[in-house]
């Protein structure tokens, strides 16, 4: 953990001198300033490892855990993945959102994992059945009627079951899409992947939580 | 009043239009026709509560702290020391054997182990016990054969040759 004291004292001084350079740039037109801005504040957050854990945690944590399907192993990915960006915070160039770059790192972290076979994607379904409760009931409760309340549950947990159906690209690239919000071109770019093959693997995915979801979808 | 349609978006336009790649012409059907509106409407709230859920319950898991990918790396190395330590104990323990059962070798019949030294007394006293067991072994009888006196002729015999 020196280490990590000693990059996070560099940190700190690297944003002060970010945000000098902010000063200095101030008279310049306002869509730079506010660019310049918005960099700076990704950068700052970058720099604090605390920040980055508070901010963005639980989100890379979910992701990894429904794409592997393994809680364990997305605590460790997870953890990897602020520790790679933490420390290759410099090779951030603001092309895409902060989120954007955390994903692309957790899907090289999680690939390596795939590679070295560590461990095995999605286990038993009886392994993961007991998450897929404990998670539906983390519903939000405020203005549902327990009634509706029941049925989100029962769609949450029919969800995951078609997620877990799926293949590991079309489980990630469904989550990408969907819970990351991240645009076919994006996804095309993170993963190497033609626009086309993103789409033709987002359609079996929908093709699948369709069959699965009835006839409403 | 939206118009209903006797035809609505096929599956492939209908995910298009999910995966944000709808044509104008879908997008001019979804706006105007209420029945695929609401497909559209019903999958967005269902990830929507796949969603919250799923951040909800990740973020109420208590995170497990793990080795770091350096600590990880030093243990592994640690492991591969302590392996390449007990490989070459074996291998040295084996190359011992090997010596001690493998074939004679000339350091092996004559060892060079130093001895300590005899003193003159430890000599004197081992030529008397020597003469002693010579004396013991050696016949005092004369042997029926002696008178032939073959011993003798061998022996000059084996001089004169030498000579």
């Amino acid at each position: 953990m020196g280490n990590l004291r000693q990059a996070l004292f560099l940190g700190h001084g690297m944003a002060t001198a970010t945000l000098g350079n902010l000063r200095i740039a101030s008279k310049r037109h306002p869509r730079i300033e506010s660019a310049m801005a918005e960099r700076a504040g990704v950068i700052s957050e970058l720099d604090d490892i605390n920040e980055l854990v508070r901010l963005h945690q639980a989100r890379i944590r979910r992701f990894v855990f429904c794409s592997t399907g393994d809680p364990d192993l997305a605590d460790t990915i997870t953890q990897d993945t602020l520790l790679r960006a933490f420390r290759g915070r410099e090779s951030f160039r603001g092309d895409c959102s902060l989120s954007t770059w955390l994903t692309g790192i957790a899907i090289n972290v999680t690939r390596d994992h795939l590679r070295s076979g560590r461990f095995k994607f999605w286990k038993q379904l009886k392994a993961t059945a007991i998450d897929v409760h404990e998670m539906a009931s983390f519903l939000p409760s405020e203005g549902i009627s327990a009634e509706r309340r029941v049925l989100a549950k029962e769609r949450v947990k029919e969800l995951y079951a078609v997620l877990e159906t799926l293949s590991y690209n079309q489980r990630t690239i469904f989550l990408m899409k969907f819970s990351e919000e991240m645009s076919v071109e994006e996804i095309s770019e993170m993963l190497g992947m033609g626009v086309n093959t993103v789409r033709t693997h987002l359609h079996r995915a929908l093709k699948a939580v369709r069959s699965k979801l009835g006839a409403t979808l | 009043m939206t118009p209903t349609y006797s035809t609505h978006l096929s599956e492939e336009a209908f995910d298009d239009v999910l995966i944000g790649l709808g044509s104008p012409e879908s997008e001019a059907h979804l706006a105007a026709c209420r029945d695929c509106r609401l497909r559209v409407n019903a999958f967005h709230a269902d990830v929507a509560l796949f969603n919250s859920a799923s951040m909800a319950w990740t973020e109420n898991q208590p995170v497990l702290l793990r080795p770091t990918a350096r600590k990880t790396f030093h243990r592994t190395r640690l492991a591969f020391v302590s392996w390449a330590a007990t490989a070459a104990a074996l291998v040295g323990m084996a190359v011992v054997v090997w010596h001690h059962d493998g074939p004679v070798t000339p350091s092996r019949a004559t060892p060079n182990v130093s001895q300590p030294a005899d003193t003159e007394a430890q000599i004197a006293q081992d030529n008397q016990l020597l003469q002693a067991v010579n004396a013991a072994i050696s016949p005092n009888d004369e042997s029926p054969v002696d008178e032939y006196k073959l011993f003798q002729k061998r022996h000059s015999h084996l001089k004169t040759h030498h000579k």
